[in-house]
């Protein structure tokens, strides 16, 4: 047994060996073909063969770069430093933030002389950076803007052409008179100049202009804008009234900047008046998110006050602290009853409030009011067998602490109700 | 046939073999990192420390890494269970209680890597072999700068970022600056000297000035060779456009003592801490390390000034720090220093040494400037109508300036929610009853609405309350902790204070770190947490530390809490482990 497995052994490594031996004369007439046409043969084995000539020779190869950089003459800069010890602070600034941009970094490409100032105002570096990746980012912004519009442009001029090659001159004819836009600002106009006169009133509190950073006050400016916009949009529009606005305080100038003219055609009551002076005290609701009591229902016998504040830091309570100054009622959003609240602050922008009011006034329904809430703070609307349970037990809760003032139709509503069930039930 | 099978299964296992041999080898790859690892572990134990725990763990090579979890694991769980140091100021106590409070929920973060794509090559590539790749990852925009930064990530040697320098000056005929930063970005990681200089000479001849990040790597890559004085004019340059870093600061310290100019480094030091920045650990290390060579009482003094810097804004050196410090005292020719790690007992005594640690008591002056700042910048601040009204605050000091100093002021909210499955008033009267025990003089502080009645609130056993200790009832929307720290610190520096609240929110408010300093110190001397409750029967305080966790010393003895490099320690929370230096 054991002499006939040697012999086994033996055959199957022969024929093993002999297969290798195949192999490698294959092999080598693959090899053998190519390295009679290309000459680099040598070239490319040479790295593995012997380190030592190879790492030499790349060596040189390898500081070639130095030599080109060396090369390229200096970056030219205009710029001359003055004597003024300021002024070169400035230019070194500047040519600092040069060669950020050369790093990559975001920085913006011009920066105005205005801006400059701003930024050299900033006291640490972090808002400095910060400051710089700001108008890095306008500046994409307004030149991606600025090739979509040319590239609109272009193809508009390019359609005029061919509808001009192609038809023949003659104008479009139309018994319909064209609607422009025009008309439909002075029928906005008309409506808005009707709520003056009838128009619910809504304050905006414009009191905390010590509180924001001119970064915030910008934002607030541009959401008193937009709110301005909805409510002139709306069906029946609030009258609107800016309280606390001081003359040549921030406020007054930043929106006469960014207004204009239209500034003083606006439809709106502004005035350096608190609200408590304009309006009786027991009718104004201050709305605050750091209310503790729950907005049912919009009651239209109330005037809401919005305090016209943006706070990206935090600073916690300063609306519900002027509210308890004044002794007003206070109530905020019911966003977690309707809501299944996800992640950011309960506190909205001036322009989402604006809508959602307007809704609510027109048609009552949380649910509809409360879709202008940003999509990204909630996962969707609680259920809605809760929800009804929900109203239910507000109801059941306002009967409790409100029943003397029980002015609201909701409440009512709910109050009969439960009249009914207890009337059911007995 | 079968014959067949026979040498097709010889030829598999031959096979196998031969793979097999190759296995080892893809481990050794490993190899270096995990030898790097074991360098840095036993070099910082290398003193060596009285605790037996800790020679233990100079033993072990292998499966570092296991090991070193394994006791990560077994400290944190004996420190839970042992009640001795605990308290709620003491270093990891945060993490503690987080992981207590969601075990089931406990993080399996899988590290996922999306750069991972760009690998850089192990070996520098041809010109053509690089415009190959750069197709190959055609939609990557800006392919040079990741892949230098892949490069940086896995510390490619620069032979083959050179390479790439190489294919981009061939292909553009110029390097950009943001590629040259990153390269030197690389060769300071490599610690390459002569790439260094010569990186230098090629940013001076073609770009006037630099920017900060470039500075800041010249001058970590020149302050550990010949030319480290260039480093101190690169830092003139940073200067005029903006304040350095402390690690700008640091490197040029570090150059400095390298290369023995000693007045030069404690300039530097002064300079930077005149520009309010707190130098890193590495940099007081570096002081600590370089001072063991130089016997010099001036320099003496000059480390002495370190270690009181320290203790003035609450430094605390980590593991390592704390070596260099003990091997400093220890290298002391004639003052025969003795250094050991311990920990302090809770009534401040020093097990190695016996001597008792200083008092955490705040003296009358800082006392009152506490008391001041905080009504004015807590309760009042820039508004008193945030936090309550100025009628309530008058009635609120009306209320205390009748009543003699109290003993103990309780926050009655936070107290009753101590656990949800109770309660609440049940919770408050057992902790009120239990305190009057002792015949202290008490105030609970509490909101209107606990007096309505309610499930929660049941009106006899707040009745029963209110006969055993003083009562304050804020507004339902004013908050109550600031009434708590008024009233504590008006009763005196013996009053103490109750509550679970760690009271960040109102260290916040106060406008200069200093203040703050004071206020936790005073709050760890005075706030007493509720850390067990049984009802009926069992109601446990954690001990109130009366040590302060500072650098201290009294001439003959130093004593230094130190970081623990595995317990990461929140900025609320205190160092647990001391240094005890005692002259013998």
């Amino acid at each position: 047994m054991n002499i006939f497995n040697k012999h086994l052994f033996h055959a199957v490594r022969r024929l093993a060996f002999s297969s290798a031996v195949q192999d490698v004369i294959k092999r080598r007439l693959f090899f053998m073909k190519p390295c009679k046409v290309v000459t680099c043969r040598t070239f490319v084995l040479s790295p593995l063969l012997n380190k030592d000539s190879s790492s030499a020779s790349e060596k040189l190869d390898l500081d070639g770069w130095k030599h080109v950089m060396r090369s390229v003459p200096q970056e030219e800069t205009s710029e001359e430093t003055s004597g003024d010890d300021s002024d070169s602070n400035l230019a070194a600034t500047r040519e600092l933030i040069e060669m950020w941009r050369l790093l990559g970094k975001a920085v913006p490409e011009h920066i105005s002389e205005e801006q400059f100032k701003t930024l050299m105002e900033y006291p640490t570096k972090t808002s400095k950076r910060k400051y710089l990746k700001f108008l890095a980012i306008k500046e994409r912004v307004k030149r991606t803007q600025k090739e979509k519009q040319e590239k609109q442009k272009q193809v508009r001029e390019e359609e005029k052409r061919k509808a001009y090659e192609n038809n023949s001159s003659e104008p479009r004819n139309t018994f319909l008179m064209k609607f422009w836009s025009r008309s439909e600002d002075t029928f906005f106009h008309w409506r808005a100049a009707q709520s003056m006169i009838f128009g619910h009133p809504l304050v905006f509190d414009m009191a905390y202009e010590n509180y924001m950073s001119p970064r915030e006050m910008e934002n607030a400016v541009k959401q008193m804008m937009e709110s301005e916009g909805i409510n002139r949009k709306a069906m029946d529009p609030f009258h609107l009234h800016y309280c606390n606005l001081k003359t040549d305080g921030p406020y007054h100038k930043m929106f006469i900047k960014r207004y204009g003219e239209a500034w003083d055609k606006l439809f709106v009551t502004v005035t350096e008046k608190s609200h408590v002076e304009v309006f009786p005290q027991d009718q104004l609701v201050y709305l605050t998110a750091d209310s503790p009591n729950i907005m049912k229902t919009f009651e239209h016998d109330k005037i809401y006050i919005i305090g016209s504040l943006v706070d990206k830091s935090i600073q916690k309570g300063i609306s519900l602290a002027q509210a308890k100054r004044l002794n007003l009622a206070t109530a905020r959003l019911p966003l977690d009853q309707y809501l299944e609240w996800e992640e950011g602050a309960k506190n909205l922008t001036l322009d989402q409030m604006m809508a959602i009011l307007t809704t609510l006034r027109d048609t009552g329904d949380w649910m509809k009011a409360l879709q202008f809430v940003p999509k990204r703070k909630h996962s969707g609307f609680v259920d809605p067998a809760l929800y009804s349970k929900h109203q239910f037990t507000i109801g059941k809760k306002m009967k409790m602490t409100d029943q003397g003032k029980a002015c609201n139709q909701f409440a009512k509503n709910s109050f009969t109700r439960q009249i009914q069930r207890k009337w059911w039930e007995d | 046939m079968a014959h067949f099978c026979q040498t097709s299964n010889w030829v598999l296992q031959t096979s196998m073999k031969t793979y097999k041999i190759f296995y080892p080898i893809l481990h050794l790859h490993k190899l270096p990192t995990v030898f790097g690892c074991l360098l840095s572990t036993t070099l910082s134990w290398s003193a060596k420390p009285m605790d037996p725990k800790a020679i233990c763990k100079e033993s072990p090579w292998l499966k570092s890494r296991e090991k070193e979890d394994n006791l990560r694991q077994s400290r944190a769980e004996k420190d839970y269970f042992s009640p001795r140091p605990f308290n709620v100021f003491a270093a990891g106590a945060s993490k503690r209680r987080a992981t207590t409070q969601d075990t089931l929920t406990d993080v399996k973060k899988s590290i996922s890597s999306k750069k991972a794509i760009l690998c850089p090559p192990e070996k520098p590539l041809s010109v053509e072999e690089w415009a190959k790749m750069v197709e190959e990852y055609g939609e990557i925009r800006k392919f040079e700068e990741l892949m230098l930064e892949q490069m940086i990530a896995h510390h490619s040697p620069i032979d083959v970022a050179k390479s790439l320098l190489v294919a981009v000056a061939d292909r553009e005929g110029d390097i950009g600056y943001s590629l040259l930063v990153k390269y030197l970005a690389l060769c300071v990681s490599h610690k390459e000297v002569e790439e260094i200089y010569d990186i230098l000479d090629i940013m001076k001849t073609r770009y006037k000035v630099l920017e900060t990040s470039a500075y800041g790597l010249l001058i970590r890559g020149l302050s550990h060779s010949q030319r480290w004085k260039e480093a101190l004019l690169l830092l003139e340059e940073i200067k005029k456009v903006m304040t350095p870093t402390k690690g700008n600061y640091g490197d040029c310290i570090k150059g400095a003592l390298f290369n023995q100019d000693l007045s030069l480094a404690g300039e530097l030091f002064n300079e930077m801490v005149a520009k309010n920045l707190v130098p890193t650990l590495d940099t007081i290390q570096a002081f600590f390390d370089f001072g063991k060579s130089v016997m010099d009482d001036h320099w003496k003094t000059k480390i002495i000034h370190i270690l009181t810097y320290l203790r003035d804004n609450q430094v605390y050196p980590g593991e390592a720090q704390m070596q260099s410090i003990n091997q400093w005292f220890e290298s002391l020719p004639g003052e025969n220093w003795k250094g050991n790690l311990t920990t302090i007992k809770n009534s401040g005594q020093c097990p190695s040494c016996n001597r008792f640690l200083e008092n955490i008591d705040l003296s009358p002056e800082e006392y009152n400037i506490l008391k001041e700042r905080i009504i004015k910048d807590v309760i009042q601040g820039r508004d008193t109508f945030r936090k309550t009204t100025p009628e309530e605050l008058e009635e609120f000091q009306a209320f205390v300036n009748k009543r003699p100093p109290f003993d103990i002021v309780i926050d009655g909210l936070n107290v009753a929610k101590v656990s949800a499955r109770h309660n609440s008033s049940q919770i408050l009267l057992d902790v009120v009853l239990c305190l009057a025990k002792h015949n202290l003089r008490l105030l609970v502080l509490g909101r209107k609405h606990m007096l309505k009645g309610s499930r929660d609130w049941d009106r006899r056993n707040m009745a029963i309350m209110q006969k055993k200790a003083d009562f304050f009832f804020t507004e339902n929307v004013s908050e109550d902790d600031p009434f708590l720290l008024y009233a504590t610190l008006h009763s005196g520096s013996h009053c103490k204070f109750v509550t679970r609240d760690l009271l960040r929110d109102h260290k916040a408010c106060l406008p200069d770190s200093l203040t703050r300093r004071l206020f936790f110190k005073w709050q760890r001397g005075h706030q007493m947490v509720l850390s067990d409750y049984v009802p009926g029967k069992r109601i446990k305080f954690e001990p109130v530390l009366n040590y302060d966790t500072i650098v201290q010393t009294t001439g003959s003895t130093w004593h230094i809490p130190y970081d623990d490099s595995l317990l990461k320690r929140s900025s609320y929370e205190v160092p647990t482990k001391w240094l005890c230096l005692q002259q013998k």
